[in-house]
């Protein structure tokens, strides 16, 4: 047993029309851990994750997983992976019993284990009943959880997950979630790339951002909402449209310690500081005088939200359709809003180690 | 829960083959509808053909009915139009995901082309069969008996093949259904049309001759037509030294058998690199 599920160190990819779409990615994945790998859309994290299970190769830098360099052993690679990718893969017209059938040939699963293993994944993700159903017939959630069970067959001990639960209504996504808990519990390696950031906070030990090829963000849930810095000021206005004059407003009376970020929101604006709580009613005031409604507010601990917009400057696709907000665009020192949330602890961009890589 | 440490994972080439097979032909026997419509067009061929030009051509043929004439280019036909449809069946999996699943999966990628191949060849030889066997009671007359027709089936199967080696590189390239289909079918008539398919070279315009020496229809009609007459049959190469249809069959086999590993190998090439082909 490797003491690394993934090593990726200094890797990049190239796309043939010249776009880089993964720039010098340092990663490494302990074995047993939940890893999570965060980013905006088209921020390079299917691109890294396609070359972990081989179906790309790296233009430049080195890639080892299970042991096994993706370059030079493929084979090995994809023998010890599963791989559950973001549009669901499953041959629809086959039953759900020959899907897995189907997986468990293609990973050498012998004929004695076989018919076994077929029944405690079709229990594992509650497809008994439908075994012998042809899939196409199945909701988006059953797909997704055949999906799931078809990277399980060879007992893979790392899985990659990409965006898997995209699409799903809120409760199958959790019988997912509890299925993939479940796996790691049980000492499978899981790599997940997810919209949900709910979704990483709940499951995921540890976690990266990645935005334009590069890892911007790492460390567990709690340390990255802590580099946040401070608290978050939800407020809420009777004229949504006034919410950027909202933040003028508080852009001008300097309000709140160095380092803020004050960003509009659909519904008024939001402000991140160590002085939220403190300063908050100064804001109130400082909004009623330049008559300015205000109908609500809250002061909050950070969330992984928080910390995706403080790192890109954008809302997660989820959070956006959840009534998220436009990008993150005012920072009262003047300075981006992922340099401002990073400033708490005085660190920028990924927290690297010694060696130079996240970790 | 251990990591693999040896040097063979996955199952053997052969159960590789096994398990892409199953899973093709599962698809083809659930789906029909493709084996049926892939058989219409050519039927109709048989039928009006027979009809139509029938009176006229038997009497430019000297002694041979036009039916037993015709019938060894509609079941080449049929292997034509049925390994069209082989991309399409890779395009539907490029779409459904299955196909990036079975990249990531350590089966072996040419035997993964090679099964596929295989139940395509089981339809082709249950459709060739049923197109003989109208023939035969249209009139067509198999001068080589039960030997011949099982001949005529696997001439079939070897011409198939660089088709559906060129259909299956066109999904790969288009990754759309429909450009698939026209693609393949664009090619279709014209090549069967410039070929010796439906009348004799001679009767033919020169340039059309010409053409055909360069088309692959041409040594799969004559290799069958060969067997069907028991006579050599192939005007396109003028070969003498075997005697009889092996005049022809011996030709023709070998263009086929270079067409199949030609574009076999493209089509290996191509599944291949499907995934990575876009990095530098």
């Amino acid at each position: 047993m490797t003491e690394y599920a993934i090593e990726a160190r200094d890797v990049a990819v190239t796309y043939a029309d010249g776009t880089e779409a993964v720039r010098g990615v340092d990663l490494l994945v302990e074995t047993g851990e939940f890893f999570g790998f965060l980013g905006p859309n088209g921020a390079g994290k299917t691109t890294l994750i396609k070359t972990l299970v081989t179906l790309l190769r790296p233009t430049d830098g080195t890639v080892t997983v299970n042991g096994f360099d993706a370059v030079a052993e493929p084979q090995s690679v994809r023998a010890t992976v599963g791989y559950m990718a973001q549009e669901t893969s499953i041959d629809p017209e086959l039953t759900a019993r020959e899907n897995l059938r189907f997986a468990c040939d293609a990973y050498g699963v012998s004929r004695a284990e076989r018919g076994d293993r077929i029944d405690e994944l079709l229990a594992l993700v509650e497809l008994t009943d439908v075994a012998d159903k042809v899939a196409d017939d199945f909701s988006g959630g059953m797909k997704k959880r055949l999906d799931a069970a078809t990277a399980l067959v060879h007992r893979p001990p790392l899985v990659f997950l990409d965006e898997p639960t995209t699409g799903l209504d809120p409760a199958a996504r959790n019988r997912l979630w509890e299925y993939f808990q479940r796996i790691n519990d049980e000492g499978t390696t899981v790599f997940l790339t997810t919209q949900y950031l709910e979704e990483a906070d709940q499951l995921c030990d540890r976690l990266s951002v990645i935005q334009d090829g590069s890892v911007v963000a790492d460390g567990t849930p709690e340390t990255l909402k802590r580099r946040v810095g401070g608290e978050i000021l939800d407020v809420e206005l009777a004229e949504p449209a006034e919410s950027e004059r909202a933040v003028a407003v508080a852009r001008d009376e300097s309000l709140f310690a160095e380092g803020a970020t004050i960003t509009p929101t659909e519904s008024g604006l939001t402000v991140t500081a160590r002085d939220a709580r403190t300063r908050g009613t100064d804001l109130l005031v400082a909004l009623r005088d330049a008559d300015i409604g205000v109908v609500g507010f809250d002061v909050r601990a950070p969330t992984l939200d928080d910390v995706f917009l403080a790192v890109t400057g954008e809302r997660t696709e989820a959070a956006a359709a959840d009534g998220g907000d436009v990008q993150a665009e005012a920072v009262s020192d003047g300075g981006d809003a992922r340099e401002a949330a990073m400033t708490d602890d005085g660190e920028t961009g990924a927290a690297p180690d010694a060696d130079g890589v996240s970790r | 829960m251990s990591v693999k440490t040896g040097d063979r994972y996955g199952g053997s080439f052969a159960s590789d083959v096994w398990t892409t097979f199953v899973r093709w032909t599962i698809k083809s026997v659930r789906n029909p509808f493709v084996l049926v419509v892939s058989l219409v067009q050519p039927i109709i061929f048989l039928v009006l053909f027979t009809q139509v030009f029938g009176g006229v051509a038997t009497s430019a043929l000297e002694g041979v009915t036009y039916e037993t004439y015709l019938v060894p280019a509609i079941v080449i036909q049929v292997a034509l139009v049925a390994a069209a449809t082989s991309g399409i069946g890779l395009v539907n999996d490029i779409e459904n995901g299955m196909f990036e699943k079975t990249l990531v999966s350590p089966m072996n990628r040419v035997a993964v082309f090679v099964g596929k191949t295989l139940a395509e060849v089981v339809r082709i030889i249950a459709q060739v069969t049923i197109v003989l066997s109208l023939g035969v009671i249209l009139g067509a007359e198999i001068a080589t008996g039960l030997v011949g027709a099982v001949a005529i089936a696997g001439i079939c199967v070897l011409f198939s093949v660089w088709f559906t080696a060129f259909s299956n590189v066109l999904a790969v390239v288009t990754r759309d259904e429909e450009s698939t289909i026209i693609g393949a079918n664009l090619l279709q008539l014209p090549l069967l049309f410039v070929s010796s398919a439906f009348l004799p070279l001679p009767a033919l315009p020169t340039w059309i001759q010409t053409v055909a020496t360069f088309n692959p229809i041409t040594y799969g009609v004559d290799a069958t037509r060969a067997v069907m007459l028991g006579e050599d049959t192939m005007t396109v190469i003028e070969v003498t030294r075997f005697g009889g249809m092996w005049d022809t069959l011996v030709p023709a086999l070998a263009v086929l058998v270079c067409l199949a590993l030609a574009f076999g190998s493209v089509a290996i090439y191509a599944i291949s690199r499907a995934a990575s082909a876009d990095v530098r």
